[in-house]
């Protein structure tokens, strides 16, 4: 209870250099308890590494460099809502829109496509200003007007739904021109767009939030609102910032899908928001905030895409995919919980 | 002396109820004004007005004679007004150099520099003689320290006003050591602090001068030495302090609750001890001598490795919290808002909780009898609430607590445990919760109350037992607890030191100093009172326990 008078050890003390114990008791480096505490803070890589071997034993197919091309090209657009989702999921906050967002504004890419044939940029230009619209409408009713996450997002994902629809007129928008394909399926370097997009993403984002006085104002304001306001940190808008970036993102996700078909399906994204949630939260992220990094969702992330990929391989039917994701995503929280509560 | 702080004529009200009535205060450098008051009579109000954080009806608040822009937290902070909530304001979450740094990172390209943070935020501790790892997480320190790093950062970048609400609410004795060094260290640079606290021994330690609020109004400012404590807890209450301990009854000699060898998982030995129908038990010691940790395991919410608890001779079992209650246990524990009440529900369901099976007929509640004898223990502990419906949340903590007591009036209770049941509660509705705690014992309860707040063992129990390291280290009957030396004696029990009768001798006439000095700092956190303050910290000290005069 609150009779911890115990002060913290020198191993917590270097808790980010070195991974201390899980006990909080001095371990010696190279012990069996030090082990027993790294494989513990990492569970999930060891996980995602278990995963991987298992696959590749079993199919020679999944190991192939094609295959990690294709994993690589389906995680991209899940990647870049999973990054807004962890930032949002860091203040505390959730972003339940994002698949909405997708279907809007890739509706609206591929209409300006169809009317503006070669005019590539301006229908990515066009995308990343309906994701951010979006995501501003959701940032002012969080952060201004004081809606919890949950309701102002669900209001953006039926309403964002609707207007998808609206915009081709309740029928998808077909016959675009060729070279809006371009955008998700041309290489540079041997890497698809998409795939360049998600890496640079990642990094990006892991600098920001590691290294940057913005990220470290995000974590302030998911763990201690109040206390991040006192000390000077404007929470309104950081709040207001992380839904903006969430839907810019989904904004840039949905135009990659809909290149990718070369046309704007309506339903384009419907879904996506759960399996970008599950890839924060098995990256460890904390949903009453202040807990979490890029890093864990980019591992939560790998872990679904290679489990999807994989178990396609292996003809495991879809509904059964469903299940292990759903134990996976239980079992990985429960984890957290327990190491944390061993931690303490 | 120029003031750096001066507060004209505030006045304040939320919903049409006016909270400050006019407040003239001004604040000068080097000092600390203790600002005391009952809850309610409006310090946090004037603490958040000077801070920036809400803006006041009329009236003007000046620093260095610049006006305060009103509602401007980040505007106070840039003019040196800074704060120290009362609620923990640290980010548990990050490290302590972090918490120390966010909002006025160190960057260079727009990039942290995480080890140029890490050297100046040791240097800032240094200066204060802490020793805390900074690149803890701050969820990993004890309370005490959090406080420390709380006030360090507030006064980091220069603040020449430093609003401490509450600092030492909870922490525990040895740790507010560190915070009066901290404090002192403070005054020495000059800067001008608030200090708002409910005791008396701190305002004799710390303060050159003392303010009191009641209901709005600013009724008592002195300088430390020109107010006693009488006049300091009248203006406060309004009233003589004389009522705020009841009589205590006697004792029956039934024993109701025999615990023997009771080992608590952690404790250095195990425990035995009996309490007696109609007796009040009190566990005194410091913070962290296990006294929670017993109350816990005598419930069954707390692992034992051994040992037996029976209540009138029946066997209760042990890690059983189910049993505890059956056999006519209750508890109320330490921590109100986190396991005392349901905040959001009811009063009528929070009091209902604990007695489902008394209220309910095969799973349907009874809506009558229920009301009824719940509305009957409400208004015997004079609860001031608009009616049972109106969710405990709403309440002010003295209430809440009384819901938390009240709610074991309704049902058959033997054995009542206690944990800290006045943490936060205003001194009108303390000495209504310790009427009712008198009264359960009157009854013929078995009462065993853990309390940090020395006058309320000396004044309540009629025996207490001082743990340390989860063991019992002595006992003081009703006889001892009347003595005056009494404060002295059970500080050296809790602090383990060789020698009572030393700390007597130097501790009759100033019990309250003697106990500063006996548990003696972990770490080196010297405290420096000014010379000045030492005279009337002695003559304040042997009147602080105005409580004894009744008994």
């Amino acid at each position: 209870m609150t009779n911890t008078t115990q002060v913290a050890t020198a191993d917590d003390a270097a808790a980010d250099v070195t991974p201390s114990p899980v006990t909080g008791e001095p371990v010696r480096r190279f012990s069996r308890a030090w082990w027993g505490a790294l494989a513990l803070r990492n569970a999930m890589f060891i996980v995602v590494v278990l995963v991987i071997c298992y696959f590749s034993y079993r199919s020679l197919r999944f190991s192939s460099l094609d295959n990690l091309t294709t994993i690589l090209i389906a995680a991209a657009p899940f990647a870049l809502i999973a990054l807004g989702q962890t930032i949002v999921i860091l203040t505390g906050g959730i972003d339940l829109s994002v698949g909405s967002v997708i279907a809007m504004s890739a509706m609206s890419a591929a209409l300006v496509a169809k009317n503006n044939p070669g005019q590539v940029w301006m229908t990515v230009l066009t995308a990343l200003v309906v994701g951010l619209a979006a995501g501003a409408i959701n940032g002012f009713f969080v952060s201004v007007v004081n809606v919890p996450p949950f309701i102002a997002t669900l209001g953006m994902l039926t309403a964002g739904s609707g207007v998808a629809y609206a915009i081709g007129g309740g029928a998808p928008i077909n016959g675009l021109p060729a070279e809006f394909g371009n955008i998700a399926n041309k290489t540079i370097g041997g890497l698809q767009i998409p795939v360049i997009v998600m890496i640079i993403g990642i990094i990006a984002l892991a600098v920001v939030m590691r290294r940057t006085a913005y990220g470290m104002r995000v974590y302030a304001v998911g763990g201690n609102r109040a206390a991040a306001e006192i000390a000077g940190v404007n929470a309104r808008r950081i709040l207001f910032s992380v839904y903006a970036i969430s839907g810019v993102l989904a904004g840039l996700s949905g135009v990659m899908l809909a290149s990718r078909v070369i046309s704007g399906p309506p339903n384009l994204g419907q879904g996506y928001e759960l399996d970008a949630i599950a890839a924060v939260v098995i990256g460890g992220a904390s949903l009453m905030g202040g807990r979490g990094s890029v890093w864990g969702t980019a591992l939560g992330l790998i872990l679904i895409q290679t489990l999807n990929n994989g178990l396609d391989i292996l003809l495991v039917p879809s509904y059964f995919q469903d299940v292990i994701k759903g134990v996976l995503i239980v079992f990985a929280v429960a984890v957290d919980v327990w190491t944390s509560r061993r931690r303490q | 002396m120029a003031g750096v702080l001066e507060c004209e004529d505030l006045t304040m009200g939320f919903g049409g109820i006016p909270v400050l009535k006019g407040v003239t205060l001004t604040l000068e450098h080097g000092t600390v004004t203790a600002l005391a008051g009952e809850n309610g009579a409006g310090k946090s109000t004037l603490m958040k007005i000077a801070s920036g954080q809400y803006r006041a009806d009329s009236g003007t608040v000046r620093v260095d004679g610049t006006e305060l822009r009103a509602g401007s937290t980040a505007e106070a902070h840039r003019s040196g007004v800074a704060i120290v909530p009362q609620e923990l304001a640290s980010i548990p979450d990050l490290t302590v150099y972090e918490n120390l740094f966010v909002g006025k990172e160190v960057r260079r390209f727009g990039l942290l520099r995480r080890s140029e943070m890490i050297r100046q935020a040791r240097q800032a501790l240094n200066v204060f003689d802490v020793d805390i790892p900074v690149t803890a997480r701050m969820a990993s320190l004890p309370v005490g320290l959090q406080q420390i790093v709380e006030i360090v950062k507030a006064s980091r970048t220069g603040a020449k006003v430093l609003l401490l609400d509450e600092p030492s609410s909870a922490i525990s004795e040895r740790e507010v050591e560190g915070l009066y060094g901290v404090v002192n260290r403070l005054r020495e640079q000059g800067v001008a602090m608030v200090y708002t606290t409910h005791k008396m021994e701190e305002i004799r330690a710390l303060a050159d001068r003392v303010v009191v609020l009641r209901d709005g109004n600013l009724v008592l400012d002195e300088p430390i030495g020109k107010a006693s404590d009488t006049d300091i807890v009248t203006a406060m209450i309004g009233r003589e302090l004389g009522t705020l301990f009841p009589d205590r009854g006697t004792p029956g000699t039934e024993p109701v609750l025999s615990v023997s060898g009771l080992h608590v998982v952690g404790a250095s030995a195990p425990v035995d001890l009996t309490v007696h129908a109609g007796e009040i038990l009190g566990l005194a010691g410091l913070v962290g001598a296990g006294r929670t940790e017993l109350i816990e395991a005598l419930f069954g919410v707390r692992h034992s490795t051994a040992g037996t608890v029976a209540i009138r001779g029946r066997d209760v079992p042990r890690a059983r919290p189910i049993e505890a209650i059956r056999s006519g246990m209750a508890l109320v524990p330490e921590d109100r808002k986190g396991s005392g009440a349901v905040l959001g529900m009811s009063v009528l369901d929070n009091a209902t909780l604990p007695q489902l099976r008394q209220f309910s007929v095969s799973g349907w509640l009874r809506g009558r009898s229920r009301s009824t004898k719940i509305e009957k223990a409400m208004k015997s502990v004079r609860l001031r609430s608009r009616n049972l419906g109106q969710s405990v949340g709403t309440l002010s903590g003295g209430n809440q607590q009384k819901v938390v007591l009240a709610r074991w009036l309704t049902g058959d209770v033997k054995v009542l445990l206690l944990d800290e049941p006045t943490r936060g509660v205003d001194v009108g509705a303390r000495s209504e919760i310790y009427r009712i705690i008198t009264d359960l014992a009157a009854s013929g309860v078995a009462v065993v109350m853990a309390s940090s707040d020395m006058p309320e063992i000396l004044g309540l129990a009629h025996r207490a037992l001082v743990m340390r390291a989860g063991a019992v280290v002595g006992e003081l009957g009703t006889d001892d607890l009347q003595r005056d030396d009494v404060q002295a004696r059970i500080f050296s029990l809790a602090a383990g030191l060789p020698d009572p009768g030393h700390a007597a001798a130097r501790g009759s006439a100033a019990p309250a100093s003697a106990a500063h000095d006996a548990p003696a700092p972990v770490r080196p956190a010297p405290v420096r009172p000014a010379p000045d303050r030492s005279a009337p910290a002695t003559a304040g000290a042997a009147t602080s326990r105005p409580s004894e005069d009744d008994q």
